[in-house]
C-alpha cells in the first residue's frame, strides 16, 4: 500500500514537472509573439528615418550551397564594401547544402533564428512557407524600395510568385520558359544524311528512328529525358498547364480556364498511341521503365541515339559536354512559361527579419548593380575570373577542380542577365535568353497555385493509380488500347472528378480575384 | 552409422552457414569490386564481380577532395572517440547507482530515464534549445551532445546488467575489506562489466560513426562536416551538376561530365565503412573476452 502511494506521488510529481515545462514553453511562445509587433514598430520607425540615415544592419542570407566557395569570406568582404556604402548594411552569407536544405530552413523559420532573406521556390516548399505565414508579403516593399526589380520582373511574371493573392517572392532572372523536343547525336545524323528540317511534329520522328534502328541495331533510338521519367512525360508541359499536379489541367495553357482531365483527352490518347508505336517498333528499350542511369550517360556509353528534352537557348552545347559527343536539338514545341517554371527559384524575405525594408533594398541591388551580381556569381576579378574579350573564364593555371571560388549559382542571385558570360557560351546568350523568355507563351493561369488540402485523400488515391499505370503507358510498355480505359476508370474511382471540381472552384475564385 | 549421420549433419550445417556467410559477404565484395570498375563498363555490362576493365577514377575523383575528406575523417574520429568515451562514462555512472538497492529515489530516477525513451521534445523544440539556449550550432559539441543525451536505452540495459550479473556479496565483501564506493566501482564493478561496456561501446561507436542527422541540422560550416555529411554532400553536388547542367558554366560541365557517378557511390561507401570495419575485430576481441570472463565464475 505504502509503495503504491509512493509511486502515485512520483507520478504526480512528474505530471507537475510536465505542467511546469509545458507552461514554460507556452510562456516563451507568448513572449515571442509579443516581441514581434515591437520589432515591427521599430522597423517602422527605421523606415521613417530612412531618408535621414540608415542604421547599420547585418542581413542574414540563406542560399543553396552549390559548387566550390572556399573563398567566400573574401567575396563576402568585397560584397560588404558595396552594400555598406549603398544601404549601410553588411551581408552574412549562410550557405546551406542541398541535402540539408529542407530541414535547416524549416528549423530556422520555425525557431525564429536570425534570417532575413532566403532562397525558395516551387520545389523548395514555397507554398507551405507562404501559407504558414513564414514569409513577408512584398507588394508594399516592392513599391517603396524595389523599383529596379519591378522594371525587370514584369507584373505578369511576378504574379507567379504569389500565394493566396499576395506576392511573397521575387523570381531570379534566368530561363523562365522551356521549349520541348529531342536531342540527337549529331555524328549519326550526319552519317545517315538525316534531314532534320523535315521534322515538324513528334510523328515525323518515326522516319528518323527507323534509320537508326536499321543501321545501329544495338542502340536505342529514343529514351526518356532522365531516369524514372517516361518518354511522353517530359513533353507534356509544352502542351498543357498542369496546375501544380496534372490532376485537372489546362490544355493549350488556356482553354478559357476550364479544367479538364488530361488523361481523358484525345491529345493524351494520341501521344500514347505514338509512344506505343515507337515501343512496338523497338525504338524504345524494353527495360526502360526500370532504368536508373542518366540519359546523358547512356548516350555517352553508346546505348542510345536520342533523348527527349526540355530546352533553352544554347542547351545542346552544354548537353554535348555531358554526352561526350556533339548533340543536335530538334525543337518541336515552342517555349512555354508556367507558374512553376518561373517560381522555381526566388528570393523571399523571412518573417524572422527585423528589418524587411533593408532586405528589400539588398534585393533591389541584386537586380540593378552589375558589380555586385558579378562579385557574387563569379568572385573577385583577376583572382577568381579573368575578362577575356566579351566573355570571362578562369585565370591561367586555374580549372574547375582547383578553383577556390566557383559556386555556379548565378541563376539564384537576382538578375543573372547583368552578369558576365562564361567562356564557351554564346556571348549573346543573355539577350537570346531574354528574347526567348519574352516570346514564351504564358499560361492563362499564371500565378494560380492549387491548394490540395480539401481533396487530400483523393489526391493520394489518384497518385497510387498514377504510380501503377503512368510510367508504363507513357513509355509505351503498356498497350493504351487495353490499359488507357482501365487507367481512366481507376482514376475516376479514386476521385478524379472531385479533385477537378475542387480545382475548378479554386481557379474560378482566383480568376475572379485577379480580374 | 551414427557417426555417418553426424557427419552428414555436420556437412549440412556447414553448407547452410556457408550460404548465409556468402549472402552477407557477396554484396559487400560486389560493392568493392564496383568501386574499382570502369564507369562505362558498368553502363554497358552492368555490375560484375569480374569487371573487364578496372579503373581508379572514382577514388581519383574523391582524392581531389582529399583535404576535406581527411578533415572530415578527423572530425568523425574525434566525435566517435570523445562521444563513446563520454557516453559510456555517463551511462555507467548513471546506471550503477540505479542498480544499488541502497540508493534513495532509484525507482523515480529509473522512471525518469525510461520516460525519455517514450517521449522526447520533438525536433523543433530540441533544435531551439540546442541552438538558442546552448548555442551549439556549428560547433563540434553539436555532433557529440545530442548523441550523449538520448541513450536512455543503454542506461537501462546497463542497470539490468549491474543488478543481475554483479552479485551484491562481492560489493559487500569489498566494503568490508575497506574499499570505498569509488574503489568498488572502478576496481571491481567495471572490470566485471566488460561485456556490457564492450557491447554498448560498440553500439555507440557505430551510432556516432554513422550519424549524419545531427550534422544535417546543426552544422552549416563545411569545416565541421563529419565524414557521412561530407560524402552525402559530394554526391548530391555531383548529381546536381549533372542534372542541372544547363545552369552551370561550361568549365564545370566538362569537369562534371567526367564524374563517374555509378562508381563514386560505391567508393564512398567503401571510404565510409572501411575504418570501422578495421576497428571492429578489436572490439570483437574484447567482446568475446568479456563474455568468457563474464561476471563471476564460482
Amino acid at each position: 500500500m505504502g509503495k503504491k502511494m509512493t509511486s502515485f506521488r512520483g507520478l504526480c510529481l512528474i505530471m507537475l514537472a510536465l505542467v511546469l515545462v509545458l507552461s514554460a514553453c507556452s510562456g516563451q511562445k507568448n513572449g515571442g509573439s509579443s516581441n514581434t509587433p515591437n520589432d515591427g514598430a521599430a522597423a517602422g520607425t527605421d523606415g521613417k528615418e530612412q531618408n535621414s540615415e540608415l542604421k547599420p544592419y547585418e542581413l542574414n542570407v540563406a542560399y543553396l550551397n552549390i559548387g566550390t566557395a572556399t573563398d567566400m569570406p573574401e567575396v563576402q568582404a568585397a560584397v560588404n564594401a558595396i552594400t555598406k556604402e549603398k544601404i549601410n548594411a553588411t551581408v552574412k552569407f549562410m550557405p546551406i547544402d542541398l541535402g540539408a536544405w529542407q530541414q535547416q530552413i524549416n528549423l530556422m523559420l520555425a525557431g525564429n533564428e536570425k534570417l532575413d532573406l532566403l532562397v525558395t521556390g516551387s520545389g523548395l516548399n514555397f507554398g507551405t512557407q507562404a501559407a504558414k505565414g513564414q514569409l513577408v508579403p512584398l507588394e508594399d516593399l516592392l513599391e517603396k524600395y524595389g523599383q529596379d526589380i519591378k522594371k525587370i520582373v514584369e507584373p505578369d511574371v511576378l504574379k507567379a510568385a504569389s500565394s493566396s493573392g499576395s506576392i511573397f517572392g521575387v523570381p531570379s532572372v534566368r530561363d523562365w520558359a522551356a521549349d520541348y523536343g529531342v536531342l540527337m547525336r549529331k555524328d549519326l545524323v550526319d552519317k545517315y544524311n538525316i534531314d532534320l528540317s523535315t521534322v515538324k511534329t513528334f510523328d515525323d520522328l518515326d522516319a528518323v528512328f527507323e534509320i537508326i534502328k536499321k543501321n545501329e541495331p544495338e542502340m536505342a533510338a529514343i529514351i526518356p529525358e532522365a531516369a524514372s521519367v517516361a518518354v511522353v512525360t517530359s513533353l507534356v508541359p509544352g502542351l498543357i498547364d498542369p496546375l501544380n499536379d496534372d490532376n485537372g489541367v489546362l490544355p493549350g495553357l488556356d482553354n478559357d480556364l476550364k479544367v479538364v482531365n488530361w488523361f481523358e483527352t484525345e491529345q493524351y490518347a494520341s501521344l500514347l498511341t505514338m509512344v506505343r508505336r515507337w515501343y512496338d517498333a523497338g525504338f524504345i528499350p524494353k527495360d526502360i521503365s526500370t532504368n536508373q542511369t542518366a540519359s546523358e550517360q547512356l548516350v555517352k556509353a553508346g546505348k542510345a541515339f536520342a533523348f527527349m528534352a526540355h530546352m533553352k537557348p544554347g542547351y545542346e552545347n552544354k548537353t554535348s559536354l555531358l554526352t561526350g559527343t556533339e548533340m543536335v536539338a530538334v525543337r518541336i514545341l515552342p517555349p512555354v512559361a508556367t507558374t512553376s517554371s518561373i517560381s522555381n527559384i526566388m528570393f523571399s524575405i523571412a518573417k524572422n527579419s527585423s528589418d524587411p525594408e533593408r532586405a528589400m533594398m539588398f534585393l533591389n541591388l541584386l537586380y540593378s548593380d552589375a558589380e555586385l551580381v558579378n562579385l557574387i556569381d563569379y568572385g573577385i576579378e583577376g583572382k577568381h575570373y579573368e575578362v577575356k574579350g566579351e566573355v570571362i573564364g578562369f585565370p591561367s593555371g586555374v580549372d574547375a577542380n582547383t578553383a577556390t571560388y566557383n559556386p555556379n549559382f548565378g541563376w539564384m542571385w537576382g538578375n543573372q542577365f547583368l552578369s558576365h558570360v562564361w567562356e564557351g557560351d554564346d556571348p549573346k546568350v543573355w539577350e537570346l535568353q531574354d528574347a526567348f523568355n519574352k516570346a514564351a507563351t504564358k499560361s492563362k493561369a499564371m500565378g494560380f497555385s492549387f491548394t490540395v488540402d480539401p481533396v487530400k485523400t483523393e489526391a493520394a488515391a489518384i497518385q497510387n493509380v498514377k504510380d501503377q499505370f503512368k510510367i508504363g503507358l507513357e513509355n509505351g510498355t503498356l498497350d493504351p488500347v487495353k490499359y488507357l480505359p482501365e487507367f481512366i476508370e481507376k482514376l475516376k474511382a479514386a476521385g478524379m472528378d472531385k479533385v477537378i471540381a475542387e480545382k475548378q472552384k479554386q481557379l474560378d475564385e482566383w480568376a475572379a480575384a485577379n480580374k | 552409422m551414427v557417426n555417418g549421420k553426424q557427419k552428414l549433419f555436420q556437412i549440412g550445417l556447414h553448407v547452410v552457414f556457408s550460404a548465409i556467410v556468402l549472402m552477407c559477404l557477396l554484396p559487400f565484395v560486389l560493392l568493392i569490386m564496383t568501386s574499382f570498375t570502369d564507369e562505362t563498363m558498368i553502363l554497358r555490362e552492368g555490375y560484375s564481380f569480374f569487371p573487364s576493365k578496372f579503373s581508379l577514377d572514382a577514388y581519383a575523383f574523391l582524392w581531389n577532395d582529399k583535404e576535406n575528406i581527411f578533415r572530415a575523417y578527423f572530425t568523425t574520429i574525434m566525435v566517435t572517440l570523445v562521444g563513446t568515451f563520454a557516453g559510456l562514462s555517463i551511462s555507467s555512472l548513471l546506471s550503477y547507482p540505479m542498480a544499488r538497492k541502497e540508493m534513495p529515489m532509484r525507482k523515480a530516477l529509473a522512471f525518469f530515464v525510461f520516460f525519455t525513451l517514450l517521449f522526447n521534445g520533438g525536433l523543433v523544440p530540441t533544435y531551439f534549445i540546442y541552438t538558442q539556449v546552448f548555442e551549439l550550432k556549428n560547433t563540434m559539441m553539436a555532433l557529440i551532445i545530442p548523441g550523449l543525451l538520448t541513450n536512455g536505452f543503454f542506461v537501462l540495459i546497463m542497470r539490468t546488467f549491474f543488478m543481475n550479473s554483479i552479485p551484491v556479496p562481492i560489493i559487500e565483501s569489498a566494503s568490508i575489506d575497506g574499499a570505498g564506493e569509488f574503489k568498488i566501482f572502478f576496481k571491481i564493478v567495471l572490470p566485471l562489466s566488460l561485456p556490457i561496456l564492450a557491447t554498448i561501446g560498440l553500439m555507440q561507436t557505430i551510432g556516432y560513426w554513422n550519424d549524419w542527422f545531427n550534422g544535417l541540422i546543426y552544422i552549416t560550416d563545411s569545416k565541421l562536416f563529419s565524414l557521412q555529411n561530407l560524402l552525402n554532400r559530394i554526391l548530391l553536388n555531383a548529381q546536381f551538376i549533372q542534372s542541372n547542367a544547363s545552369s552551370m558554366n561550361m568549365s564545370d560541365i566538362s569537369a562534371g561530365a567526367k564524374i563517374p557517378m555509378e562508381t563514386i557511390r560505391m567508393a564512398m561507401a567503401v571510404i565510409g565503412v572501411v575504418p570501422l570495419l578495421c576497428a571492429y575485430p578489436f572490439f570483437q576481441k574484447y567482446f568475446v573476452k568479456g563474455l568468457v570472463i563474464g561476471a563471476v565464475k564460482g
